[in-house]
């Protein structure tokens, strides 16, 4: 442990194992009485590998392995993969199928946005909300797990299609949970937004003004909750959101109640777009036949998970492996702003403001190594990151 | 007969492991009480025992460039500091065991003897998360002691004594719950804020630092402390039933006061945030000292007029 | 502005269940699409394999001991199964389903997690040959 330094600041480390994270980073904070005056950020202790593994599976079972990048936004991922395979492949899935793929993802977006509000409300220290919208976060998992059989990782997608169909006795099961929790959404609106102990730690904390997150790169609710007119689903449609439109949830205050009201309003819509769904199935067959070696090319993938916007490139030189998958996840975007916002608030306020943000550490890890004498950036090969892993342990051990 | 006396009152009853088995009992209660509210099961009964048990198996580690006596001694005078403040409340409906004129003052000094030692164990260990903790629990204890004494001074004031045994005497007959309300609810929030319990919990917040001012404890140091905590639980919650909810007269009666107070203080810590610590101690400095003056103006001029 | 907005919820809760389920106690019924263990159909497998090159864990093996009798082995990896049913999906002819009934498979040892499906005779023939 490091000695405290004896001028009346001094650094205190959130992470890599901390109660307030779910999941490792570590934020080092060098703070003056109860006032944080400069914050760092270091990242990379989920970092597993996923973009090199997947060069060793062949196109179907890299599905699996893009799947598991992150628990809650799964299915985004899956879909994000299928869309740039089947934009490679020259192929388009069936109307149906696609319908049900963002059916599934809207599903996704409720239950992500739950188990934000309750965590967040855990960080600021409001128990009960947490336990309460946990509860109803229960509704959604058991519509989803009737109708793909796994409340975590659906594996609804299949190249060119999805695996299970939504018949009459699974839409009754939809509308009567959708029903109950649009009740329970709207009751939590009005919690957010006029619990006066709850405003006192969420009003004008970690606000962003819409300047400041352009220039920062705020992806998703973060941006949306400072007036940034950004959301995938609005600007670039994909799949079938062209045929169901979505109408953008924006808030202009940018501090953490603004995160809360645009996050529970994008549930509501989310509800809304689901029922809309439900009552203009296109019929049609569920799956089309892929090749299993997909000709060569490159494609770019945008997609908006619940957090922000990801972002899948592909590249596949004509064999069935994948050449190279590029992850680009939300949650890096919006860190720059959480150490930009951290400094000048209080230390109590940290870990409300990262919760602000949605993070999810499980899916940002990359490596891109930045070669500041050189002024030049470069991806490192296996073999030369495996080379650099043992010229770092022999010469440390 | 005086020494056998003494010991049966610090061994067994009321103090000791009477005392202990009654602080984990309310530890429970309360537990499963915020538990129903939150709509799930809470622990079951042997849960704060089997902490205890636990905790005393495990191994204690004495961090480097703390004070290893001091390290050691502390939960031991906290816990020893709740311990005797239950020799002069009337612990479960039976009159108090010593009692002397102006033990008012010495029982609440004892009670927060125990919050001190915290403050000093957290300040004790070279470690960032315990010291912000430790200054934490110091500024809140400033802030709501007074007020907590300011509010038991009101029924010391109507019973025109400082001795405790004489104001239950006084407030047996009479519910001072009617007649000085702004009284309870000052008594009750500075309870919770003395006990730290949320939303007064900034001290001891989970999600920022760790565990407080106690993160290096573990083991017997640890055990000791939470125990104290329970005791002072109790002790706080037989002060206001004896002096604001008519008096305490048998046990059945003490277990149903005390269990109905646990409830609204359940109730409020279900249904409030967390508030920083700044914003705890701007709030109470200011409104807790003002609403029990202002109970005060309005006993003092009852008594005039009347 | 009001202190306490969630006054009415919390008050209620006093007076209903707990909504945890009191597992193992009380269990529920997995919906029917559940995906837990697979099922072999040996009548309909032609050996082909598909479901073993595309499963994304590696953990079913066909052993072929005679393709022209339709004499195939399957070897399944409990332990290395992430039950996705993309196998369920691969095959052409059906073969395999997700059993939603079995799903409490923790066990204290490793033995129980390599099941076989086949003939009784041919599984015997595979286990007393260690080169297959």
């Amino acid at each position: 442990m490091q000695k405290t330094k004896i001028d009346n600041k001094f650094t205190v480390p959130i992470g890599p194992q901390h109660p307030a994270l779910k999941e490792p980073a570590f934020f080092s904070l060098n703070v003056d009485g109860e006032i944080v005056t400069n914050a760092y950020v270091r990242l990379g202790y989920a970092h597993r590998g996923v973009e090199r593994a997947a060069e060793e599976r062949n196109w179907v079972q890299t599905q699996y392995l893009l799947e598991r990048i992150c628990g809650i936004c799964s299915h985004i991922h899956s879909t994000a993969y299928c869309l740039g395979v089947e934009k490679l492949a020259g192929i388009e899935a069936p109307p149906r199928a696609q319908a049900i793929r963002i059916l599934v993802a809207e599903l996704e977006r409720i239950h992500s946005h739950f188990l934000w509000l309750g965590v967040a409300s855990h960080e600021a220290g409001f128990d009960t909300l947490f336990m309460y919208s946990w509860r109803d976060r229960e509704t959604v998992m058991d519509i989803l797990e009737s109708l793909t059989g796994n409340r975590v990782n659906y594996s609804a997608n299949l190249l060119g299609g999805v695996k299970y169909d939504v018949d009459s006795e699974q839409e009754d099961i939809i509308r009567n949970g959708l029903e109950y929790l649009e009740e329970r959404l709207n009751y939590y609106l009005g919690i957010v937004t006029s619990d006066a102990l709850f405003l006192k730690r969420t009003r004008g904390i970690g606000g962003m003004t819409r300047n400041q997150a352009e220039v920062l790169g705020a992806v998703g609710p973060t941006a949306r909750a400072s007036n940034v007119q950004r959301d995938i689903r609005v600007e670039a449609p994909y799949s079938a959101y062209k045929k169901y439109p979505v109408s953008i949830v924006l808030e202009t205050n940018g501090d953490l109640e603004a995160r809360f009201i645009v996050r529970v309003k994008e549930m509501i819509e989310s509800c809304h777009l689901i029922n809309q769904i439900l009552d203009n199935l296109p019929e049609g067959e569920l799956v089309v036949r892929m090749k299993r070696r997909i000709q060569p090319g490159e494609t770019v993938v945008r997609v908006e998970a619940p957090r922000g916007e990801l972002f899948y490139f592909i590249k596949s030189n004509g064999t069935d492996k994948p050449e190279r998958i590029k992850v680009r996840t939300p949650t890096i975007c919006n860190m720059s702003s959480v150490v930009k916002l951290a400094i000048g608030s209080q230390l109590a306020d940290i870990p409300v403001i990262l919760a602000g943000i949605d993070p999810c550490f499980s899916c940002n890890d990359r490596s891109v190594q930045i070669n500041y004498q050189k002024r030049k950036k470069t991806l490192w090969t296996w073999e030369e990151l495996r080379n650099y892993g043992i010229r770092y342990y022999n010469g440390n051990s | 007969m005086e020494i056998l006396r003494n010991i049966i009152a610090l061994i067994i009853f009321p103090s000791g492991l009477f005392l202990l088995a009654a602080g984990m009992f309310y530890e429970w209660a309360d537990r499963k009480l915020v538990s129903q509210y939150q709509n799930r099961i809470g622990p079951r009964w042997f849960q704060p025992l089997a902490d205890a048990v636990k905790l005393l198996a495990n191994e204690e580690v004495i961090p480097d460039g703390s004070n290893p006596a001091l390290y050691i001694i502390l939960p031991v005078v906290a816990l020893a500091g709740g311990l005797t403040a239950a020799l002069y409340v009337p612990m479960a409906g039976f009159p108090p065991v010593y009692s002397f004129a102006g033990d008012l003052i010495v029982t609440i000094y004892l009670l927060s003897l125990l919050t001190l030692c915290i403050g000093l164990a957290g300040a004790n260990t070279m470690d960032r998360f315990s010291l912000v903790g430790a200054t934490r629990t110091l500024t809140q204890l400033f802030s709501y002691e007074a007020p907590f004494l300011l509010a038991m001074l009101g029924p010391a004031l109507v019973a025109g004594s400082w001795q405790i045994s004489e104001i239950t005497a006084y407030t047996s007959q009479r519910w001072l719950l009617i007649t000085q309300p702004l009284g309870f609810i000052v008594a009750l929030v500075g309870l919770m804020g003395k006990l730290e319990l949320p939303p007064f919990d900034a001290p001891e917040a989970e999600t920022e630092i760790v565990a407080g001012a106690l993160t290096e404890y573990s083991g017997r140091g640890l055990a000791l402390f939470r125990l104290g905590k329970g005791v002072e639980m109790v002790i706080g919650l037989t002060l206001i039933a004896a002096f604001y909810l008519g008096g305490v007269s048998n046990p059945l009666v003490f277990l149903l006061k005390t269990l109905a107070l646990l409830l609204v203080i359940a109730g409020l810590q279900a249904l409030l945030t967390r508030l920083r610590i700044d914003q705890t101690v701007g709030l109470w400095w200011r409104y807790g000292v003002l609403l029990v003056l202002v109970q005060w103006l309005f006993m003092i001029g009852g008594r005039m007029v009347l | 502005m009001k202190i306490g907005a969630m006054f009415g919820d919390v008050l209620s809760s006093l007076f209903m269940k707990p909504v945890t389920e009191k597992y193992p106690k009380v269990r529920q019924d997995p919906p029917k699409r559940f995906r837990g263990c697979i099922d072999w159909d040996a009548e309909k497998c032609t050996g082909c394999g598909i479901c073993a090159m595309d499963c994304p864990a590696n953990a079913i093996e066909v052993i072929v001991i005679d393709k022209k009798e339709k004499r195939f082995v399957l070897q399944y990896h409990v332990d290395r199964c992430t039950f996705c049913a993309q196998c369920v999906h691969s095959c052409n002819h059906g073969c395999l389903t997700m059993k939603a009934d079995v799903w409490e498979m923790a066990a204290l040892d490793k033995q129980g997690y390599t099941r076989w499906f086949g003939e009784a005779g041919d599984i015997q023939y595979v286990l007393a040959e260690p080169a297959l």
